[in-house]
């Protein structure tokens, strides 16, 4: 029983430290009766309810919605360095928010003028950003039988995307690029009220497609060919493992911008931890172990106890570079 | 004995304008298991993934099965099965009842027994929680033969079953298959290379000539008629 109880109770915990430990250290005391809606001071009840707890929602949902995604993409692909951004979403939204801080900043709407409207705006063209990738993927996948065809595509259509915002970075003026360069260090600080309600309503419906996916994702496991025979529509399942990633991995990139390497090292600490590659048991122990990592990554960004905050992205990358090297180095190729 | 496959005047191949093998006309019954022979880019794996539904037609028309549940009328097991790592034997084989299953892809009771009942048959019940990608080759061939008998249709097409195996477990393969052949009345037809195998354990045979003919008939009467010593000698 405690075997399968570990992962969930670890987490928990982790979600309770994520509340209770930040850059303004605060009585446990204070914290606790904050959240149980006690007498609290008005600061520590601002802090825990409109910053500490957005921001843990946030890292929950963005865990558990790109280690969900980036399963799907290594069985899909069949390729253990898959990631939810290999088919260029991470690109498409960095294009769509390099193009909105250009244009905003012709219109004066500043990270400091009209901040909402700023963060609002940055969250929408990142999402159309990346829904136009995956659109013109969708639209090529009817065309490009050959899965190895759609992956060369989408990493063009990436490389194409990064090229653009190249182009559009050395026409900005700095504090668009500074902008710019904020969004791609991803933060979970930004996401609170409609947007958090968005952000959930986003992933949770992505999340439930994923599910409704591990039926097909356990036969593709064994190839193409053999789901085939099986009577598998194969263009279909595609698509809708796309929708599924366009929806992860596309909400978690616009509201809270790029968060590498936490979509390829997660599925592979599952399997590891898990030694089961059924996707019954593999999507949860993702959606659980990759929640995990995702909020310790935040607690280590807060450096709790001081007035520093290290972006995000950078914590993660650090975290979960090391697994990729690790399965590198263990020849693992295979290994899905 | 009943028809499994009716084959009416088919081409296989990638183009119209250039198919690979024309005008097929075959029938396979159930109980009995048929080789497939011919030299290398003949066709036979063409012609074995256009009955499974795997390439269309290029001409011609092909009735597999009994109208089996589900609509189900062949299982196809390919010449190099993919495994995948941390997933054991059982998991691997109930895959073949992707028909059947709900939508999670659990199964029922009948369901388990009906793979638990492969698992036996085809001798590979204590590998059951082992992790596929740990099986031997030989040992991972008796997995997709089991995960092809679940998927309960009267015909199961094999693409060179025994290639990369060794004598040992060459005739294992074979003897298997006729065993499921004879015992759960099955059509099998398989491509192979191997001629002795195929003398050994093949009711009929179906040899594909560069003239593009479709030779049919039992071993004794392609040796009497001298095609097998045109194709191989």
């Amino acid at each position: 029983m405690m075997k399968r109880l570990w992962l969930p109770l670890l987490l928990l915990l982790l979600m309770a430290a994520d509340l209770f430990l930040g850059s303004v250290s605060l009585n446990a005391a204070d914290v606790w009766a904050a959240l149980w809606g006690n007498e609290s001071s008005d600061i520590v009840y601002k802090i825990v309810w409109n910053f500490r707890f957005p921001k843990m929602v946030t890292a929950l949902l963005a865990g558990m919605s790109l280690s969900v995604c980036g399963v799907q993409m290594q069985t899909l692909f069949r390729n253990p360095l898959a990631d939810p951004y290999i088919l260029g979403i991470s690109s498409g939204a960095g294009l769509g928010v390099a193009f909105f801080v250009m244009g905003s900043s012709l219109f004066s709407i500043g990270r400091h003028s009209i901040p909402w409207l700023f963060d609002l705006g940055t969250a929408a063209f990142a999402w159309m950003g990346a829904l136009a990738v995956m659109l013109l993927v969708l639209a090529a996948s009817g065309r490009l039988k050959s899965n190895m065809s759609l992956l060369i595509l989408g990493i063009m259509t990436g490389s194409a995307a990064s090229a653009l915002i190249g182009l559009i970075q050395y026409f900005s003026e700095a504090p668009a690029l500074k902008s710019y360069m904020l969004w791609t260090m991803g933060s979970f600080g930004n996401v609170t009220g409609n947007r958090l309600v968005i952000m959930t309503f986003l992933c949770l419906a992505g999340l439930l497609i994923s599910v409704y996916n591990i039926k097909d994702l356990n036969v593709l496991l064994m190839g193409e060919q053999y789901a085939q025979s099986l009577g598998l529509s194969f263009s279909k399942v595609r698509n809708r493992i796309f929708v599924a990633t366009t929806l992860l991995a596309g909400s978690v990139t616009a509201f809270c911008g790029p968060i590498g390497f936490i979509g390829i090292a997660v599925p592979h600490i599952s399997r590891m931890i898990f030694h089961n590659a059924n996707h019954r048991v593999l999507i949860p122990a993702a959606a659980l172990t990759g929640a995990c990592m995702m909020i310790l990554a935040d607690i280590i960004s807060q450096l709790p106890g001081t007035q520093s905050v290290l972006p995000v992205n950078t914590v993660a990358a650090l975290m979960g570079i090391p697994v990729i090297i690790y399965v590198i180095f263990k020849n693992r190729a295979d290994d899905l | 004995m009943n028809t499994v496959l009716d084959i009416l005047d088919v081409s296989v191949g990638y183009s119209r304008h250039s198919p690979l093998f024309e005008h097929i006309n075959a029938q396979l019954v159930s109980g009995t298991v048929t080789g497939l022979l011919g030299p290398n880019g003949i066709g036979k794996s063409s012609l074995l993934r256009t009955i499974a539904g795997l390439l269309p037609p290029l001409k011609g028309s092909i009735k597999s099965g009994m109208g089996g549940e589900k609509g189900h009328s062949c299982a196809f097991v390919p010449s190099q099965p993919l495994r995948a790592a941390h997933y054991s034997v059982r998991d691997t084989v109930s895959t073949g009842r992707y028909r059947y299953t709900n939508w999670l892809g659990i199964e029922d009771r009948e369901g388990k027994q009906i793979v638990e009942n492969a698992l036996e048959r085809t001798g590979i019940k204590h590998l059951a929680d082992r992790n596929s990608a740990s099986l031997s080759d030989g040992e991972f061939h008796r997995v997709a033969i089991a995960r092809a008998l679940v998927q309960d249709t009267s015909l199961i097409l094999l693409d060179e079953p025994t290639a990369f195996l060794d004598i040992a477990n060459k005739r294992a393969i074979g003897l298997l298959l006729r065993r499921l052949a004879l015992e759960e009345n099955k059509g099998i037809l398989f491509s192979t290379h191997d001629l002795s195998l195929a003398m050994e354990h093949c009711d009929f045979f179906w040899i594909m000539t560069p003239e593009q003919e479709l030779h049919q008939g039992t071993p004794s009467l392609m040796e009497e008629k001298g095609i097998i010593n045109r194709l191989y000698y």
